[in-house]
């Protein structure tokens, strides 16, 4: 026993390493002077300066931010319409096809959403930039927040709904004073993840941004192509501190599973 | 219509699609004030009834009537009645005092007013002090409490209860079925209190409505469930019995086990079939020779409070005896009986005939 958890520590270590070595190294050059990936000559912020200094990247990242802002929260509102009448459904039929629909589109690859809306937005005549790119991350972002928000309206007990009408309770009462808020740390969760997938999509943007209009990570990878500068180390280290915070946020959320003081909400 | 008859069950049927009905052309009333209980085994309907008149269901046929007036369709948050579930249902993410405030803040009493009488109620229940706590740190017993607080706050005409100890441990359960029957009287509303456990229902009610298979067995005071069961199903059910078949052979005296014996029933047919039960705590030990009924002794079971003792007569007649004296597995031993201990049930009868036939005596 004490020799397997070992092996397995090893094991989980070399992993961890391998996947996250690429990471760190990426944000060790962006520190260094010298200005190459192989030969680290002295420590300077001279990469970030410049990055800060470069006004048209800076709306870049503020795009990102607004797409990845807008679209969690317009799809939160759609996932949780949607995670609704998933959950409550009649028919057992309807339910599960809604849910499979669902699923198909969180594992169908990107690419192919990605030019799948391209084919769709030049068809029916919307212009390539903000509202495309917009439109799709709400797309893709409204099956993640159903599946974060469906299975804590599923561990709802139906006898607590009993229970408000019970008392006099309206429909809407029920679902706003009851339903909303047992499942908000479901909610934020959901919210959440479609923030992290927003700001860091590549391939559905890349498909559907036109010109003027890019996210931050469309362009490291246009940064990549025209060659090798510690500015995308630079910029890829920010992208990857923003995550990591939100994920430590969703965390956060996720763990307080009953947050306190709602108790005063009506 | 007499005054003090707030809820009416007439010939009411549920059924869900093709199934066979959960309650089969059921009636009954409830008067004001009572302690009623609806007992019977899981899927006998009692749940149905219950819901029936909290209106989350409406009835397939029949009508409902509140205070007179046909309900059938007034929907549950609409009616004056308030319902204590069996996993109380209360709202985790609202506290104590939340908790029990929501059925005002839905009618949209006044902030001072609100707090008054959640106070008030709490007080009621000796939960004072309580009102920040979270639901998650109180414990099975005090979740009970604040689940009664929170329907009883609304002043309802009728209190639900659906099994509502069922998830509390032996002594916890004790305890709230005295709490229970002090708050009702307190309260002077009417209680409907649904349960699968016939000692919590002898204990506590008024009236006991026995329900099998969607329809009502037998209903009546707990003595006179208990005293006078309808049928073997009632005296299985409440309670333990040795029920035998045996003979009327005429008023005031009933043959079985092979022996001719006297008792206090009449008003049956000369020799007519019969079911006898004798409750096993009226049956008492003698020697062998001093007994009305000779039987060896099968097995025995210490059960705290007595011995659970089976026997068997020469016949090959199940007796079941509870005494507090131990006995010797395979000894011959007598069984003694008053007269007033035989109850003899008449096959087949329904409720009607059997009050008709009661009232003769």
């Amino acid at each position: 026993m004490k020799k397997m958890s070992k092996l397995s520590a090893v094991y989980l270590i070399v992993v961890f390493f391998i996947l996250y070595a690429p990471i760190f190294y990426l944000i060790f050059y962006s520190f260094n002077s010298g200005g190459t990936m192989y030969q680290f000559e002295g420590f300077t912020f001279d990469w970030y300066k410049e990055l800060f200094k470069d006004s048209r990247l800076l709306i870049i990242v503020l795009n990102t931010i607004i797409i990845a802002l807008l679209s969690a929260a317009i799809s939160t509102i759609i996932g949780v319409a949607g995670a609704l009448a998933i959950a409550y459904s009649r028919k057992r039929r309807v339910k599960n096809t809604l849910l499979s629909l669902n699923n198909v589109l969180i594992v169908s690859p990107d690419v192919i959403i990605g030019a799948s809306f391209l084919i769709l937005f030049t068809m029916i005549g919307i212009k390539l930039g903000l509202i495309s790119v917009l439109l799709s991350h709400i797309a893709f972002c409204v099956p993640i927040v159903v599946i974060m928000v469906l299975p804590k309206i599923e561990e709802m007990s139906p006898t607590m709904m009993f229970a408000a009408l019970d008392l006099g309770a309206s429909r809407w009462d029920v679902l706003s004073k009851v339903v909303l808020p047992y499942i908000t740390p479901g909610i934020f969760a959901g919210f959440f993840m479609a923030l992290t997938y927003s700001l860091d999509d590549f391939a559905v943007t890349f498909f559907v941004t036109g010109n003027g209009f890019t996210t931050l990570s469309v362009e490291i990878y246009s940064l990549a192509r025209r060659g090798v500068s510690l500015n995308i180390n630079a910029l890829s280290t920010i992208l990857f501190i923003f995550t990591m915070i939100l994920v430590i946020g969703y965390y956060y959320i996720a763990k307080r599973n009953r947050p306190n003081g709602m108790g005063d909400r009506r | 219509m007499k005054d003090n008859i707030i809820i009416r069950f007439e010939h009411v049927t549920k059924q869900y699609d093709n199934d066979p009905p959960v309650l089969n052309d059921v009636c009954f009333e409830i008067e004001r004030g009572k302690f009623y209980t609806l007992l019977g085994p899981s899927g006998c309907g009692k749940t149905t009834i219950l819901r029936l008149i909290a209106g989350f269901i409406g009835p397939s046929q029949g009508n409902i009537y509140f205070n007179g007036k046909i309900i059938n369709h007034v929907p549950a948050n609409k009616r004056q009645v308030n319902t204590v579930f069996q996993d109380y249902a209360l709202f985790p993410h609202l506290n104590v005092f939340e908790n029990v405030a929501f059925g005002l803040r839905i009618k949209k009493l006044k902030n001072a007013e609100i707090t008054e009488k959640v106070k008030e109620a709490l007080r009621f229940v000796n939960l004072k002090g309580y009102e920040n706590r979270e639901i998650s740190e109180m414990s099975g017993g005090q979740r009970q409490r604040v689940a009664i607080v929170r329907a009883i706050v609304n002043e309802p005409e009728v209190l639900l209860l659906d099994e509502p100890l069922s998830a509390l441990d032996l002594k916890l359960r004790t305890e709230m079925q005295y709490e229970l029957r002090e708050l009702q009287r307190r309260l002077g509303i009417t209680f409907i209190f649904v349960t699968h456990d016939q000692e919590e229902a002898l204990a506590m009610s008024d009236e006991i409505f026995v329900l099998n298979n969607g329809k009502i067995e037998q209903s009546g005071t707990p003595t006179d469930i208990y005293d006078e069961p309808i049928n073997r199903f009632v005296a299985n059910f409440i309670g333990e019995s040795n029920i035998v078949s045996g003979k009327m052979i005429k008023d005031y005296v009933v043959e079985f086990a092979g022996k001719t014996f006297d008792c206090v029933d009449k008003g049956f047919n000369p020799n007519e079939t019969v079911e006898i039960v004798i409750r096993p705590e009226d049956l008492e030990i003698t020697p062998k020779d001093q007994g009305k009924l000779q039987v060896r002794i099968d097995s025995q079971l210490f059960r705290g409070v007595h011995y659970e003792i089976i026997c068997y007569d020469q016949d090959g007649n199940e007796w079941l005896v509870h005494s507090t004296r131990k006995v010797k597995v395979g000894d011959e031993i007598g069984l003694h009986f008053d007269p007033e201990a035989i109850h003899v049930m008449r096959l087949g009868e329904t409720e009607e005939e059997f009050d008709k036939r009661l009232e003769n005596y």
